[in-house]
């Protein structure tokens, strides 16, 4: 492999084959697949290589997940089910497999940083994982891709890892893994739980017991824009990020908060996924270089996503 | 409800709603003998961090209510010549809580609803209500606390894995049960649903959904089709809506 490139994407076609069943649901194939046309017609694509990930292993899921979790997930889909505990979690026949190799995305581009192989890094995956808790799935997520990269980079010595979540639905699974932890962090800027779904992620949560300090929690209103979520990003989260001082840094990528995704009452435009790709570049610069790995979580708004991605890469780029 | 006669305790019971206060209050709270010292009581409601205590007797009958106002209001003033200060003190710390405690007092049946103790504490600065059973037992004690813990979960307020929906109200007849009807062909889990008539020029009229998904493109087409839009206000202060 070379590193020319200024950005690797960690994808494999195979994760195509998730299937939530068609019809209305909404995390299909096509959010991966529009992804990649457009950015193979976009000026970023000369800089942009392709490399297929490694399943992650039983151990790696298991450094969050419950072993029964495991079972019943594999059980349920070996059985034919068609979606464990709610619809929203569809699965098909090769879903439990492919979990497993998208949660091995955030781990290849992890490997990837440390062997200096490229300088940024974006996973382009499904299914997504952060809402999905140690036991349970939730909200299309079955295996939470950011807290097993992170229990990796951990495993690997950089123990501080900061989680921040742009997409526009709260993380509670990174959130629940993080909160009596002394040595994580977890930011996230999200719409109104009282609006969205999960219903989780209230400002006044800040972490549990000696974890308290580790968790923050931006909720903001629907029809947000652009100029409310720049003034969090150079205000309360670089102020925070200071305090922290993180080794690694994992990017749960969400673009539901485009105006034109209605997953979410958000109203960001496309250009402040490039402005939250260059904040986050500056974070790398100031923190830990070549410690940041991206990966993609919600955008449903086929249309918004291509371009909210290929601006988001510019960015961090 | 009883009169309002200073004398009298006043009692409410249920008024045929559902939302009963017995299973959102604490049950077996602490309780203290008219024959304790104003000490003894001190003593529990420091150690608890209580600011009422129900005064019960042998049977547990609900005698009265002593407070931490109560017990503050009995302590001599810390402007008295120190000696002095000391022997009131002693002398009220060996008085009965018999002399101290509110007879006045309200109090809840077990078959009261939440929506009374919402009238008690909001029309008369109450933060916290005996419950007593038939008999004038106490069976449990009801908290401002315990009744916004109840409306929260009547309301699946922050209920994990769900959200909510607000939807201008349209006004037009049936409009629920087509709203009802879609959620229900789309198989979508809907646990609560809410009609608030808002209030002209401060408030929309608006219908409140909470659903168990996170399809929210689903609940929104579900929305439109009942020929009803969303409810989304951009600035709550400005009034506006999007």
């Amino acid at each position: 492999m070379t590193s020319h490139k200024h950005i690797t994407i960690v994808t494999d076609s195979s994760l195509l084959d998730h299937d939530t069943g068609g019809g209305d649901h909404p995390e299909v194939p096509a959010r991966l697949t529009s992804i990649k046309e457009y950015l193979s017609a976009s000026s970023v694509f000369s800089k942009i290589q392709y490399v297929t990930p490694d399943p992650a292993t039983r151990g790696q899921i298991t450094s969050f997940h419950t072993e029964s979790w495991l079972f019943r997930f594999e059980e349920s889909v070996l059985s034919g089910k068609t979606y464990i505990d709610h619809p929203d979690n569809q699965i098909g026949y090769e879903s439990f497999e492919l979990a497993m190799l998208s949660a091995g995305t955030g781990i290849s581009a992890i490997d990837l940083l440390e062997q200096g192989e490229t300088e940024c890094v974006f996973c382009l995956t499904r299914p997504p994982g952060h809402h999905a808790e140690a036991n349970m799935p939730l909200g299309f997520c079955f295996f939470n891709n950011c807290v097993i990269a992170a229990r990796y980079w951990q495993s690997l010595g950089s123990q501080r890892v900061c989680i921040f979540d742009f997409d526009a639905h709260h993380g509670n699974g990174i959130q629940s893994a993080f909160e009596h932890e002394t040595d994580t962090l977890y930011i996230s800027i999200h719409e109104h739980p009282s609006f969205s779904y999960p219903g989780t992620g209230w400002a006044e949560e800040h972490g549990q017991g000696a974890g308290t300090g580790t968790i923050l929690n931006l909720p903001v209103n629907p029809g947000t824009g652009d100029e409310q979520v720049i003034a969090l990003l150079d205000g309360p989260v670089l102020e925070l990020l200071e305090s922290f001082k993180p080794e690694a840094f994992i990017i749960a990528a969400g673009f539901d908060g485009h105006g034109e995704d209605d997953m979410s009452g958000l109203a960001y435009s496309t250009n402040l996924y490039r402005n939250i790709g260059s904040r986050i570049k500056q974070w790398e610069k100031q923190f830990c270089p070549g410690h940041v790995v991206s990966l993609l979580e919600g955008g449903y708004a086929l249309t918004a996503l291509a371009p909210s991605v290929e601006a988001y890469l510019d960015g961090l780029s | 409800m009883a009169s309002c006669n200073r004398t009298v305790t006043r009692q409410v019971t249920a008024t045929g709603k559902k939302m009963f206060v017995y299973y959102y209050m604490t049950p077996e709270p602490v309780t203290i003998t008219s024959e304790s010292t104003v000490s003894e009581a001190t003593d529990i409601i420091n150690r608890h961090g209580f600011r009422h205590l129900p005064v019960v007797d042998e049977q547990m009958v609900l005698q009265g209510m002593v407070t931490d106002r109560d017990l503050r209001s009995v302590c001599p003033s810390t402007i008295l010549d120190p000696g002095e200060r000391k022997n009131i003190l002693a002398r009220v710390s060996r008085s009965f809580v018999l002399d101290i405690m509110s007879k006045d007092f309200f109090q809840l049946q077990a078959s009261a609803t939440i929506d009374d103790a919402l009238q008690l504490f909001t029309n008369h600065r109450i933060g916290t209500l005996p419950v007593v059973n038939r008999q004038q037992q106490v069976v449990g004690i009801f908290s401002l606390n315990d009744m916004m813990a109840a409306y929260q979960k009547l309301f699946g307020l922050g209920e994990r894995g769900s959200m909510l929906i607000a939807i201008k109200d349209s006004g037009k007849e049936g409009i629920l049960g087509v709203l009802a009807k879609g959620l229900d062909e789309q198989a979508i889990e809907c646990s609560r649903l809410i009609r608030s008539p808002g209030r002209p020029g401060h408030e929309p009229a608006a219908i409140y959904l909470r659903v168990n998904t996170c399809n929210a493109s689903l609940v929104h087409r579900v929305v439109e089709q009942a020929g009803l839009c969303l409810l989304s206000p951009k600035n709550p202060a400005d009034g506006g809506n999007a």
